[in-house]
């Protein structure tokens, strides 16, 4: 699998030597300075294109600057559909904004307003990791943008205000001093072996009975979609509105009904399609045909199959948007997109 | 005993709850799961008497007749040449619960430990967390770079990487926020869903030590920025002095090279520390003389506390322990003899005692460890007793070489409230039904 030695690079002597020297002066704190010489130089060039972080003194940022104004426009167009217009998130893709005062509550809401306790760990992130179906999309420039225009949904700066280099670095967050080293080991308890409880003060709850459930069901362990702030009123009003406005979950529920008259092949399909398609084609995301909706797909539908396995496959930029091939997941086969084109079709008819 | 497993038990039961409750509202899941965990029960329950099962069995393989697989011939070599498990082993799957996250893509799913024997977890039952989905990452275009405060910049081909003088380790690895679901109460009528996000392997790769002294450490250099390669590009901040103890640069687990979903071709493992500073899908190393506070140390990844304030840097799994048979997926079948099987570990070292009540922690006895007693790896504990239909309430309790002893609760709570997701390692808790059944339950 791995390409066989060039013996003849002049490397390993050079690495070597240069090692050897330097690592005198470091070898102090290692225990032993063994050089074996493998590995190449990494150049600036190299590194440079892969040097992506930030850190909260500002290292690492670009030069650059963004306006909240410039970061709206690109914040509707590719944020707003999985975090909400104002950062509330939608269904349960992540909140990004409110919360502030809440985290001691019973149900506190973390977002990068309430909780974050630096701004340079936005424009790290959204930077490497957003948006999230096309990772490193974004130019540095957008970047800052899309963080100025975050900030300002959190209240945490002006409509005018012009984020740069060194600015974002001196923005200080709300919550910045609220962080502290882990105490742990924070409890001790003792290998008691006999008599180490009054039996009678013994109280047992199970899952059916007892404390109700809260939080998990929302947040879950380190689950991203944190909805916290939601009162459970609220939760159902939303609910209930993403219901109505027949997004794709109502919609895949009202077939997941109706499955029986599916046909094998979509049958089949439906596994691939909640892995790899129904992150944009769920929702309508990216302006994609969303899932069960008729309307959308029955023009694409008159195209035939063979058409729109085409399409699915390679890759397609038609009036809406454009699909990447296999949805960006280069390691589904034909068949299993084959088999997920028929089940979103024969959903959507 | 497998015929048990197989029938529509528990398990199956739980899934396929866990399945038709996604499109529910938060109300609606919350009323469907109790529901669903009755049904479960007496599902359980009718299982014990062995009612169920007994119509499947085909009595003309049973003695004295010969089996139709006596009769026949199988399969010859290489008809599988990556052989799979058993086809009567279906069951014996990852599960997740899909409410967790808005999508599949960032989630995690459990490992079935209420199936698993020894200590060892097979690669395709590891539990599995990603944040941007799989990559499929062509090892020979993957390089790891070492770069910041170091003397040499280092960019690594896998080839080279192998070159190096190997190691193999049996490491645990866990999610932090395994069992996090149940802070403020018992939720999960299920081993895999309370205690899945942990496996174990042998792992093979180079010390990060080695390769930073390849590179030479700067005198100011104190922290590591890990990052992948991945969609996400998850990235952690290391102290210096864990890089320099024992992590390794992981290529290879339980004798093969990586799977895909552990960071194939190359990650990082912190032996002993929550599992998301272990980056999977290793591709740079900055070497710096502060944190980054990234996403996964802020947002996440950091403990809220009553108070309001919150712990960072919490990277030490601490000692933990669970009774994995019986559980609720292996309820006790027959009165008699019983063996008390369970893992314990420790983020800290070695694990040094399991104790075992049955009476919710009033009297406690010392079970045995069995097998290897490794550093900050699973261990498996065992108590071989009798069981006459009466009601238990089984616990296990943990000591490490440290003397640190696995907490209760109640002492977790008091300190850290409700709302800290990650990091609870308290004694858990089986009621045994005096029909064998088992269901999840808090003793405060
Ligand atoms: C397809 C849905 C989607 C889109 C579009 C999207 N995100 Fe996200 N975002 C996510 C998910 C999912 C996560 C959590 C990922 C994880 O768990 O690692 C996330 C996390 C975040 C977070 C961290 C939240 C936290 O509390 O830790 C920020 C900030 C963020 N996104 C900003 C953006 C910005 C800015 C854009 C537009 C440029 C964007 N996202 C577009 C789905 C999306
Ligand atoms: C990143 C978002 C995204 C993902 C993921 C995605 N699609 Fe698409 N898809 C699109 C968009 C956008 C379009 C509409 C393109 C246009 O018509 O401009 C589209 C269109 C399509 C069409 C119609 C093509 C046509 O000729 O009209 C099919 C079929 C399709 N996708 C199948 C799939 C399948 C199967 C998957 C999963 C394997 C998938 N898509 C995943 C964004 C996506």
């Amino acid at each position: 699998m791995f390409k066989s030695l060039d013996m003849t690079k002049p490397l390993i002597v050079l690495g070597l030597g240069l090692g050897l020297g330097l690592s005198l002066t470091v070898t102090a704190m290692f225990t032993h300075a063994a050089q074996f010489g493998i590995g190449e130089t990494a150049t600036a060039e190299q590194i440079e294109g892969w040097d992506i972080d930030i850190r909260p003194d500002g290292k690492g940022l670009p030069e650059g600057s963004g306006t909240v104004e410039a970061g709206e426009v690109l914040y509707e167009e590719r944020c707003a559909t999985c975090h909400g217009l104002f950062g509330e998130g939608e269904g349960r893709w992540p909140v990004l904004a409110g919360g502030q005062g809440t985290l001691k509550d019973e149900r506190p809401t973390k977002t990068v307003g309430s909780y974050w306790p630096y701004a340079s760990t936005l424009y790290d992130y959204i930077r490497r990791a957003m948006p999230f179906t096309a990772p490193r999309s974004l130019s540095d420039q957008q970047v800052y943008d899309v963080t100025a225009y975050v900030l300002y949904l959190n209240e945490i700066v002006e409509e005018d205000f012009v984020l740069t280099k060194d600015s974002l670095a001196s923005i200080e967050m709300p919550n910045q001093d609220n962080f502290f080293i882990d105490p742990r080991p924070d409890v001790q308890n003792k290998r008691c072996m006999e008599n180490c409880a009054d039996p009678k003060k013994l109280m047992i709850t199970g899952t059916l009975k007892g404390i109700t459930p809260v939080g998990h069901f929302v947040q879950g362990a380190d689950a991203p979609a944190a909805s916290h702030d939601a009162q459970m009123e609220k939760e159902q009003e939303e609910e209930k509105q993403r219901k109505a406005s027949i997004t794709g979950e109502a919609i895949a529920e009202k077939h997941a009904v109706e499955a029986a008259s599916l046909s094998e092949l979509a049958l089949a399909g439906k596994t691939t399609y909640e892995g790899a398609c129904k992150v944009c084609h769920g929702s309508g995301l990216t302006g994609s045909p969303k899932f069960g909706d008729s309307d959308a797909w029955s023009a694409r539908i008159k195209k035939g199959m063979p058409v729109l396995l085409d399409h699915a496959v390679n890759g397609f930029s038609g009036d809406t948007g454009v699909m990447p091939p296999k949805g960006g997941r280069v390691d589904l086969s034909d068949q299993q997109v084959e088999q997920a084109v028929a089940y979103m079709v024969e959903s959507s008819q | 005993m497998s015929k048990i497993i197989k029938g529509p038990s528990t398990r199956e039961l739980m899934e396929q709850m866990v399945q038709e409750s996604e499109h529910l509202s938060i109300s609606d899941r919350r009323d469907f799961l109790r529901k669903g965990v009755a049904a479960a029960a007496g599902i359980a329950a009718t299982t014990f008497a062995g009612r169920s099962t007994a119509a499947e069995i085909n009595k003309t393989n049973l003695p004295p007749n010969e089996p139709t697989w006596g009769k026949q011939l199988g399969h010859g070599v290489v008809e599988q040449p990556y052989g799979s498990p058993s086809q009567f082993e279906k069951h014996v799957v990852r599960r997740t619960v899909p409410w967790l996250t808005a999508d599949s893509i960032a989630s995690i799913s459990m490992t079935p430990l209420q199936d698993l024997k020894g200590i060892i977890t097979p690669n395709g039952l590891v539990f599995e967390r990603y944040h941007g989905g799989v990559p499929q990452v062509n090892p020979d275009e993957h390089r790891l770079i070492i770069h910041g405060l170091v003397e040499r910049p280092l960019i690594f081909t896998m080839e080279d990487l192998m070159r190096f003088p190997s190691v193999s380790e049996i490491k645990f690895i866990e999610c932090p926020a395994n069992g996090g679901m149940e802070w403020k109460g018992a939720q999960m009528e299920a081993l895999q869903f309370t205690h899945g996000m942990l496996s174990c392997c042998e792992w093979t790769g180079v010390p990060l030590r080695v390769l930073l002294e390849e590179a030479g450490v700067k005198p100011e250099g104190k922290w590591i920025l890990a990052e992948g390669a991945d969609g996400a590009h998850m990235s952690r901040s290391i102290p210096l002095e864990k890089a320099l103890d024992d992590t390794l640069v992981v290529y290879a687990q339980n004798g093969e090279m990586l799977r895909p979903e552990q960071g194939y071709p190359l990650r990082l493992l912190n032996p002993g520390w929550e599992g998301n500073t272990s980056i999977k899908w290793l591709r740079r190393l900055e070497v710096g003389d502060k944190p980054w506070y990234h996403r996964e140390e802020t947002s996440k990844y950091t403990d809220l506390m009553p108070d309001g304030r919150a712990r960072k840097f919490t990277f030490v799994q601490e000692a933990n322990s669970v009774i994995t048979t019986p559980c609720p997926e292996n309820p006790l079948v027959k009165p008699g003899f019983v063996e008390i099987e369970g893992l314990a570990w420790s983020g800290r070292g070695k694990v040094k005692h399991v104790d075992i009540s049955f009476d919710g922690g009033v009297s406690w006895v010392p079970a045995n460890l069995k097998g290897l007693v490794l550093d900050k790896s699973l261990t498996r504990f065992s108590l071989v007793t009798k069981w006459n239909g009466q009601p238990w309430l089984l616990q296990s309790r943990s000591v490490d070489e440290t003397g640190y002893v696995q907490p209760t609760l109640a002492q977790l709570r008091e300190v850290r409230g409700g709302n800290s997701i990650y990091h609870k390692n308290s004694i858990h808790t089986w009621k045994v039904a005096p029909t064998g059944e088992i269901t999840n339950v808090q003793i405060t």
